[in-house]
């Protein structure tokens, strides 16, 4: 188990090193530079900042700059909070959208899973039908007019909860409702159509009939089984969830790193650009690995490859 | 999992809204965005600068009329040919952590600012000091060859290039502050997060919570009264639209308006609108057809109705035909194209344009709500006005800046706001040697109009020199079409006095009262 | 198909009847401004009241339908397109090639959607200098859209190839002498083609989603066309006073999602029980 999951962790560095380099490539395929101003900088000026940053040197060589600095944990410094570092701008918001994207993760899975167990339960009754087309309208609003229907309605004319900023557990509800929105009703059908699918495989009928109790049936194999399906998609969100959304930190006020993925973009912020993606593609594929182990921790029909 | 959902219901019950509204003595503004930065020699934008304004004093200040007026410097003199500048520092001046200002503190900090190893933006600011393009070049490196020396704990004497009559104006922006060498190499970069900064303005860093918010208190040691706040809060709240949400719930006193939510409140008492120096134009590609030729750029200049833009922006836009804005010294309303649509179809025809057969013209603008409103605008304007097309593109703001550098299209939109209240910052702007002419437009005239204006102290004088400039540029040549100046439009919580706004969207606190 | 099939295909004919005549049914075209009608309500005049430039907004949403449809249909065929030809190949030929296949898909999956797509969007939007300036936008934002959805599609076709592959009827064909490509496109595709389209038919609003996100932030298309995605986030910021703006728009989007979402799940049902929704993750 170890094994396998110090082998699976070497595998990412490759991928790591591709994603930087796809980045770092990418960004320097896109017009407009990091000191584009409005008013425009005179030369001599431009020549010292190009020189502070070592943007004067070919792109090769800043590319192995930047590599050999986040070997030695230097993540370079922003363009454009001059004077902070990117692992200082990273470790700041980073924890803040952990905190919000696990609470979002916590009621997508939950809300979603228990949902979906209900609605398959209640196969084909009314209750079943409405939970279903809740969830389709839980996928068919865009977050921002779902993020600016809850502050107008909880936050602002009921003002059971604040509408926005960052003070204290109550002030993460509404963000983290928006948030998990979409995946919980994907969730919710996933569970469903997986709980539907497996109640008539074979070995539940044989289970039923060598006399285990509904209850019994549904739990043991219904609902472990129909968990795969959840964890494979639950995988790849964890790092969507976990690294902040644009959107939500925009409208509510939130402190957190998803922010970055666009304005260190608007801003040609590349070194942010590129931190930020790091950590997005670390989590990425621990989650692979996590979703892995899961997957034999769940079916033991599937083994680890590398376990013995 | 019952008792989960009470305890849960409990918590949130707890922790509502309430109780995040400032008491008295505190102020909660929305700053907007994280100030890239509080190294005053390094920042360059207007967050940066409302809460460097609050900590720190420069030789001079600006009053809420945007008069300079004596601050760190008590009194200053110019010599005869105005080349040189000598400031007497006042005696009572003492930082946050008590130590006493001296002229030093000036020489290092303007020394640091035009160093090549800082690589300060606005490094240019003092280029007008003997050496000191030269010295930022590379090309001196010796900073005592530089014309900025201290005589004394508290006289700091300026030698200039050359006469530059609004050079004390110059001193109340952020770049020129003086700076403490031993707190710089103490912290390094850090030297500006709170408990390493020290400043010598009505207000002391507190705390900084990156990306969020930011608390200043009142400074203690500050020469003047201390100021009535005892707290100032500054949130970083982006999206308009949710400032404006905590601004009804209390939660913040002071926020600016959307765009289109200002009509909502006109008639509030909240409501505060203020003309800003900060113009707004359509520039042409003078190099390229059908641009080229003079009169196509003035019948493009007599078919704009100005009065239209403050109806579509509904911002308190003031529609300004002269370049130099209204509430600037030398401002001339007369000067400038007036719309008349019948000269301009006139124009036209005489330049040998059918409209019928003219491709269609090409206008940029940045992506931004704002600026979509008047170039949709414009277009109808003049398909109504010349029978023109007009294609409109938007672009991402890097991408728009790097395409006015390297090619700019037949037209664009571009503003300008001035960094200090004098003409020159608005008329230096299209001269030849400008980095910020991106009309290709170049006129020996204009440049040298423009540059005798820089050294001429007589006011009579001076405004001939400016009218006679804005002429050229506005009338006779027109590469660009002045829209409007734009005003800020802010809410202010009834419990905020003495909150004044001016022109050039710099926030006074030092007096502002919190009920 | 089920009744909430019917429904949801119902729905989208009436979108797209709305996308072709909407904008003629009303007494204003899309783009023709009226300042002092501006900002209005809805009224017998403007049905669903007007915008800051003072146009109908009924026009704005009917001929933003056409575009959000447009760039929605678009982006997913394009994203299908590669999606097909990669996971086909890599599924079908298997080995080294699967392998590599595979590592690239895992690679694209590693990298945060959003900024995908914005990069994109711009480096589309420079490098495509050749097209009319009006479209290059859109043009850039279908590409940009389907070039981050194709990987799951990708994933998926690969795994309902390998399937097919183990089936007899293949090996058969492939003992018959018949030629790689030929065989894939005669035979393994058609075979599939129930999973795919009940794909394609939940990729769509996974896409008009996207598209209003990226409106929001404010990479959207350019005027005077608008999608609903741009009428939305542009109503957004007018949301205290005059909710009609942002409300009609996300109300379209909502019922357009809804009808793909109905007639996906039936579709599924009825196609293929194997394949679910697949969202892009912003």
């Amino acid at each position: 188990m170890i094994l396998f999951f110090f082998k699976r962790l070497l595998q990412g560095i490759p991928v790591l090193f591709m994603v930087a380099t796809m980045t770092f490539v990418l960004l320097r395929f896109l017009p407009g530079g990091p000191f584009d101003r409005e008013k425009t900088l005179p030369p001599e000026i431009l020549r010292n900042i190009e020189a502070r940053y070592h943007l004067d040197e070919s792109v090769p060589e800043q590319f192995i700059r930047y590599l050999s600095g986040v070997l030695r944990g230097d993540f370079g410094p922003s363009y454009k909070y001059t004077g902070r570092d990117v692992s200082d701008i990273l470790t700041d918001s980073f924890p803040i959208s952990l905190q919000l994207g696990s609470l979002a993760l916590m009621i997508a899975s939950f809300g979603g899973v228990a949902i979906g167990l209900t609605a398959a339960v209640r196969h084909g009754s009314v209750l079943d039908r409405g939970l279903m087309l809740l969830s389709v309208a839980g996928m068919s609003v865009p977050s921002f007019v779902l993020g600016a229907l809850l502050v107008l309605s909880f936050g602002l004319s009921l003002g059971w909860l604040p509408a926005a900023l960052w003070e204290g557990p109550s002030y993460a509800v509404l963000p983290a409702l928006t948030l998990a929105a979409l995946p919980m009703a994907y969730i919710a059908q996933l569970t469903r159509s997986s709980v539907l699918e497996v109640m008539h495989l074979d070995y539940v009928r044989t289970a039923r009939a060598k006399g285990l109790s509904e209850r019994a049936v549904r739990w043991r194999h219904v609902l472990r089984n129909a968990l795969l399906a959840v964890v494979t998609y639950l995988g790849p969100l964890v790092a969507v969830l976990l690294t902040g959304s644009f959107v939500v930190e925009q409208i509510f006020a939130i402190p957190g790193m998803g922010r970055f993925f666009v304005t260190a973009v608007t801003n040609r912020d590349y070194p942010l650009v590129l931190g930020a993606t790091l950590v997005y593609a670390c989590l990425i594929i621990l989650a692979n690995i996590v979703v892995d182990i899961l997957y034999a921790f769940l079916d033991p029909r599937i083994r680890l490859d590398g376990a013995r | 999992m019952r008792e989960v959902r009470v305890a849960f219901v409990l918590i949130l019950l707890s922790c509502g809204p309430k109780g995040l509204s400032g008491g008295p003595g505190e102020l909660r503004i929305n700053l907007g965005t994280e100030p890239p930065t509080l190294d005053w020699t390094l920042a360059t934008d207007n967050v940066s600068v409302t809460v460097i304004e609050q900590l720190m004093r420069g030789l001079m200040v600006l009053d809420a009329d945007l008069q300079p007026q004596p601050a760190l410097a008590e009194r200053w003199e110019v010599s005869k040919d105005g080349r040189i500048y000598t400031f007497h520092l006042r005696q009572d001046v003492r930082w946050s952590d008590g130590v006493p200002l001296h002229a030093d503190q000036f020489v290092f900090s303007w020394c640091r600012l035009l160093a090549p190893a800082t690589a300060a933006e606005y490094a240019y600011f003092l280029f007008p000091i003997l050496g000191a393009q030269a010295f930022n070049a590379g090309e001196i490196t010796d900073p005592n060859q530089l014309g900025i020396r201290a005589l004394g704990a508290h006289v700091l004497r300026i030698e200039l290039e050359a006469p530059l009559v609004y050079f004390p104006s110059l001193t109340t922006f952020m770049v020129t502050f003086p700076g403490r060498a031993d707190l710089i190499e103490r912290y390094g970069d850090a030297w500006t997060e709170p408990g390493h900064l020290q400043t010598l303005g009505p207000f002391v860093l507190d705390e900084w919570e990156h990306e969020y918010r930011l608390v200043l208190r009142a400074n203690d040691h500050y020469y003047l009264d201390r100021p009535p706040l005892d707290r100032i809060v500054g949130y970083m709240v982006a999206e308009a639209t949710t400032a404006l949400i905590l601004f009804e719930q209390g939660v913040l006193d002071i926020v600016r308006l959307p765009p289109l939510e200002i009509r909502r409140y006109l008639d509030h008492p909240m409501y505060r609108s203020k003309p800003q120096l900060r113009g707004y134009y359509y520039g042409f590609n003078t190099k390229e057809s059908p641009f080229d030729d003079v009169r196509v750029r003035r019948a493009f200049a007599h078919a704009i109705d100005r009065s239209e833009f403050p109806q579509v922006l509904k911002g308190g836009e003031v529609p300004s035909s002269s370049w130099i804005p209204p509430g600037m010294p030398h401002h001339n309303a007369a000067i400038g194209t007036h719309f008349d649509p019948d000269k301009a179809r006139a124009l036209l025809a005489e330049a040998g344009i059918d409209p019928e057969t003219l491709p269609p013209v090409r206008a940029v603008y940045n992506s931004e709500q704002r600026h979509k409103l008047v170039a949709e605008n414009v277009q109808a304007q003049w398909r109504r006005n010349l029978g023109i097309e007009i294609e409109l593109e938007n672009r991402e703001w890097k991408v728009f800046l790097r395409e006015l550098n390297v090619s700019p299209p037949a037209l664009y939109r571009l503003g300008w706001g001035a960094d200090f209240p004098d003409p020159d910052n608005f008329m230096n702007l299209f001269t030849s040697h400008s980095a910020n002419n991106h009309t290709g437009w170049a006129n020996a005239r204009f440049d040298q109009l423009v540059q005798d204006a820089a050294r001429e102290s007589d006011p009579v004088r001076r405004q001939v020199l400016y009218d006679g400039a804005q002429r050229i540029l506005l009338e006779e040549e027109v590469p660009i079409i002045p829209f409007f100046v734009r005003a800020i439009n802010l809410l202010v919580a009834e419990r905020v006095k003495n909150f004044e706004l001016n022109a050039m969207d710099i926030f006074f606190l030092d007096r502002v009262v919190a009920e | 198909m089920r009744l909430s099939g019917w429904i949801g295909a119902s729905l989208l004919l009436g979108l797209l009847v709305f996308a072709l005549l909407g904008d003629r049914m009303g007494s204003h075209r899309f783009d023709e401004q009226r300042i002092e009608h501006s900002l209005q309500g809805p009224s017998t005049e403007y049905w669903l009241g007007t915008d800051a430039l003072g146009r109908d907004q009924w026009a704005r949403v009917a001929a933003g339908a056409k575009i959000s449809l447009l760039i929605a249909v678009g982006s997913t065929f394009f994203s299908l397109l590669i999606g097909l030809g990669l996971g086909g190949i890599s599924g079908y030929l298997g080995g080294r090639t699967d392998r590599w296949l595979m590592r690239f898909v895992d690679l694209v999956y590693s990298l945060p959607d959003v900024l995908v797509i914005i990069l994109l969007i711009e480096v589309l939007h420079a490098g495509l200098g050749d097209v009319p300036d009006l479209y290059r936008r859109q043009l850039a934002l279908v590409l940009a859209l389907g070039g981050v959805g194709w990987v799951s599609i990708a994933r998926l076709v690969r795994g309902l190839v390998l399937q097919a592959r183990e089936e007899a009827w293949v090996e058969a064909a492939h003992a018959l002498g018949m030629r790689n490509r030929r065989l894939l496109l005669r035979h393994i595709f058609p075979n599939i083609s129930g999973p795919i389209l009940v794909t394609f038919t939940f990729r769509i609003p996974a896409a008009i989603l996207t598209e209003s996100i990226v409106s929001f932030i404010g990479l959207g298309i350019q005027p005077p066309f608008a999608s609903w995605g741009v009428l939305a986030s542009d109503g957004f910021a007018a949301m205290r006073s005059y909710p009609h703006l942002v409300l009609y728009p996300s109300l379209a989007i909502s019922i357009t999602l809804l009808a793909f979402h109905l007639l996906g799940d039936a579709l599924r049902d009825l196609l293929d029980p194997r394949v679910r929704g697949i969202g892009t993750r912003v």
